[in-house]
């Protein structure tokens, strides 16, 4: 120790305010530097790969199909929030467990100003990683030709999360501070996940909706495909998502301002105005989330909706023709395009030159079920002259399908989407159709390559279609079938042209049949 | 005066750490002498605005730190190392000292010269770069005298500062005190009479929460000259024979 050689520096100005940010990033550097936080992160990493990004591999490569797991279910958020909230309580138990609390405390900085620096540090490391680890895997996605567009208000509730899980975990250590703290708060974590996931799954509209890990609404439903795609994903659950975790995060934080030695009495109140801002705002949320209603593209919160999101994204469409007639379809689902002209193209060719046949098909937006009855069609036509509009988010497309149970043959596709062809055609709308109606849906079934004998068993399994018992094919709709079937190409379509208008209007009986 | 105190007490529930302590000094080194129990470092922590007193008046600096602004100019200008110094183990010397400088709230131009020269005064200079959970226990408690002594401080109280160190250390740090008290007010808390002869301009040796003597290290030999109080060197005689006349006292009374 050296006495005279140099003395302290001493400082005796008052200090100015502007020191006071640079003051705080210098603290945020040293204790960003010093964080428990990155020697968790491999662990989580692995946990990522294995629960987030893997699983999501096994779905169609569309983001509404890809992203169900990992953010409509929230598996993102499992796979941070518990060890988040551990480390956070680890670090917010440090200057207790370390015996350093009487030092901060009598420091001119309030106490609370030092614990929200390493709070900060703490957390931009688990926000950090967050980005980083769903930036890779969309990147990964989009390496894969992942069609549509990334969930970014999503991934916002999920770092709004994870900084929530820090807040709370941080909390519990300052008030804790014991080398239990981190593997307590951990234990929360996980608690407070498994029950969001299973309320979560009980509630399709309500206050439930507010649950990170609630996938109904968005990523549920018919239009889930579609999200991104067609729309852009709908900001307004994830909004108030945010604003629920971000009520938490700081209701969490204005906690530890309250003890006495936390700083003065301003700051103090400054803490419990703090706290009561976050519960109100946590409160706020829950509320907004109750009046969440499902519309055609997604969960609409009125007080939250903007009208620009309802318009729709504008897009040049991947063509190809079928039968001679073109096919457009959105470049998300480019990939499926031969599918969809091979499976078209039998069944078109039945129907071409009858007055009601399409001239054009094109791909529309999924819908999400709103109060109609029966399921949507997943192809419906209509218009002058009459043009074939394809709901392809309603199918599963050939190839991965994640929950499906399997991938999906290209052949089951290609009967389903020969189904909706004719179900279309024939004008049967969202029902069952009349006798004759189903008659002749199975004869153009038949002439497009689908034996009536398979026919009950694509009607049952059918995604969207009628839900028809499997059996044999028979009775009177399968023997009238078989009779317009057998006769020759031309008079069956003399028929059908002569009596198109009058089968779709549900005017014809079976034994009006040829 | 830096220090004005006056009938001061604090209590922990039945037992009364101090009990009407009154004691005023200015610049220098003030050693605060006692035996285990005496009430120092409970003094101590209410000097540092730790502990609140229970009564009692207490004046740092010229101010009451019983209201939060003044207590938070007399912390910018307080140095603080105490009886266990906790430290985070994954902070390098350097880290840990400037830490602490920041959160004094020290200028930031001046933080990195101050922070050096912290080190250096405390010999860390080479070690400056250490993590602290690779240091001895001597160094640690010379890292926790560089962070009290970062800000320059006008009052730094060291509750045990020699604990640890080595007697090449612990000279070297007599030195420093008698620089540190050229311009502030220094109060050693310690159970080692020998720092008090070496550094202190003045002594107080407590007992029982009581200040039994004050006054200055030569007063302190002189009581203990042909009591034949037990003791290797004169301050040890005066520190015996002192709580020998404060304890008869006690019992008589």
């Amino acid at each position: 120790m050296t006495a005279a050689t140099a003395a302290p520096v001493r400082h005796r100005t008052p200090r100015a305010t502007s020191a006071i940010p640079l003051n705080a990033a210098r603290l945020l550097r040293i204790e960003l530097r010093r964080n428990a936080m990155p020697w968790i992160l491999p662990l989580i990493a692995a946990l990522f790969w294995f629960d987030s990004y893997r699983p999501s591999t096994g779905t169609a490569q569309l983001y509404g199909l890809r992203t169900f797991w990992n953010m409509g279910q929230g598996h993102t958020i499992i796979d941070f929030g518990p060890f988040v909230a551990g480390v956070a309580a680890w670090m917010g138990s440090r200057d207790g467990r370390r015996g350093l609390a009487d030092l901060v405390t009598v420091t001119a900085r309030p106490r609370w100003a030092a614990q929200l620096a390493t709070w900060a540090a703490t957390t931009i490391w688990a926000v950090a990683a967050y980005l980083v680890f769903v930036g890779v895997m969309f990147a990964w996605y989009a390496h894969q030709s992942v069609g549509g567009t990334p969930p970014w208000w999503w991934v916002a509730v999920g770092a709004t999360a994870v900084t929530a899980f820090s807040a709370v975990g941080f909390a519990i250590g300052a008030y804790w501070p014991s080398r239990f703290a981190a593997p307590v708060a951990a234990f929360i974590g996980f608690l407070a996940m498994a029950l969001s996931s299973q309320t979560g799954f009980n509630y399709t509209s309500g206050w439930g909706l507010i649950l990170p890990t609630n996938s109904n609404g968005t990523f549920d439903g018919n239009a889930q495909a579609d999200s991104g795609i067609f729309y852009p994903w709908l900001p307004d659950l994830p909004i108030a998502r945010i604003i629920f975790l971000a009520g938490i995060a700081v209701a969490a934080l204005g906690l530890t301002g309250l003890p006495a030695r936390a700083g003065g009495p301003w700051l103090r109140r400054a803490a419990t105005v703090v706290t009561l801002a976050g519960v109100a705002l946590a409160g706020t949320a829950v509320g907004l989330a109750d009046t969440a209603r499902l519309s055609a593209h997604g969960m609409v919160i009125p007080a939250l909706h903007g009208a620009a999101n309802d318009e729709p994204i504008a897009y040049t469409p991947a063509c190809g023709r079928a039968a001679g007639m073109p096919v457009c379809l959105n470049p998300a689902y480019r990939r499926w395009l031969p599918d969809v002209t091979a499976a078209l193209a039998p069944a078109l060719a039945e129907v071409a030159g009858l007055p009601g046949a399409p001239v054009h098909a094109i791909q529309v937006a999924a819908a999400y079920p709103s109060g109609g009855s029966g399921p949507p069609q997943v192809i419906t036509l209509g218009g002058h002259p009459p043009v074939l509009r394809l709901s392809l988010g309603q199918l599963d497309m050939p190839g991965p399908c994640g929950f499906c149970g399997g991938p999906i043959a290209t052949e089951l596709f290609t009967e389903q989407l020969r189904l909706a062809f004719a179900h279309a055609f024939v004008g049967m709308g969202n029902g069952s159709g009349s006798p004759v109606q189903q008659a002749v849906q199975a004869a153009l079934l038949r002439g497009a390559g689908i034996p009536f004998a398979a026919q009950p068993r694509l009607l049952a399994a059918a995604k969207n279609g009628p839900g028809a018992a499997a059996g044999p094919a028979t009775g009177p709709v399968y023997a009238a079938a078989r009779g317009l079937a057998t006769l020759p190409a031309a008079a069956g379509h003399a028929w059908l042209a002569a009596h198109l208008a009058a089968l779709r209007a549900g005017r014809l009986t079976l034994k009006e049949l040829p | 005066m830096n220090i004005d105190i006056t009938d001061l007490t604090r209590r922990f529930g039945r037992t009364q750490a101090v009990a009407g302590v009154d004691l005023r000094t200015g610049a220098g080194v003030f050693g605060l002498l006692g035996p285990n129990g005496a009430g120092k470092t409970s003094l101590l922590r209410m000097m540092a605005t730790v502990l609140p007193p229970t009564s009692g008046r207490l004046r740092l600096l010229g101010r009451d730190p019983g209201s939060y602004g003044p207590r938070r100019e007399i912390r910018r200008r307080l140095g603080y190392l105490p009886q266990n110094l906790g430290y985070y183990p994954g902070f390098t010397v350097a880290e840990f000292v400037e830490y602490f400088a920041l959160l004094k709230d020290m200028p930031p131009g001046q933080v990195p010269r101050a922070v050096a020269a912290a080190v250096g005064q405390v010999g860390l200079g080479d070690k400056a770069r250490a993590k602290l959970r690779t240091l001895s226990g001597g160094m640690l408690r010379r890292a926790g005298i560089a962070q009290a002594i970062v800000n320059g401080p006008e009052l730094l109280l060291l509750d045990e500062p020699t604990a640890g160190l080595d007697p090449e250390q612990r000279v070297a740090f007599r030195a420093l005190l008698r620089d540190l008290g050229q311009r502030a007010t220094v109060i050693v808390s310690t159970h080692l009479v020998e720092d008090v002869g070496a550094a202190c301009t003045e002594v107080a040796l407590m007992d029982a929460g009581k200040l039994v003597f004050q006054g200055t290290p030569d007063e302190l030999i002189a009581r203990g000259e042909g009591t034949g109080a037990a003791g290797d060197a004169p301050l040890e005689r005066g520190y015996s024979a002192v709580l020998a006349a404060a304890r008869s006292t006690t019992a008589a009374a």
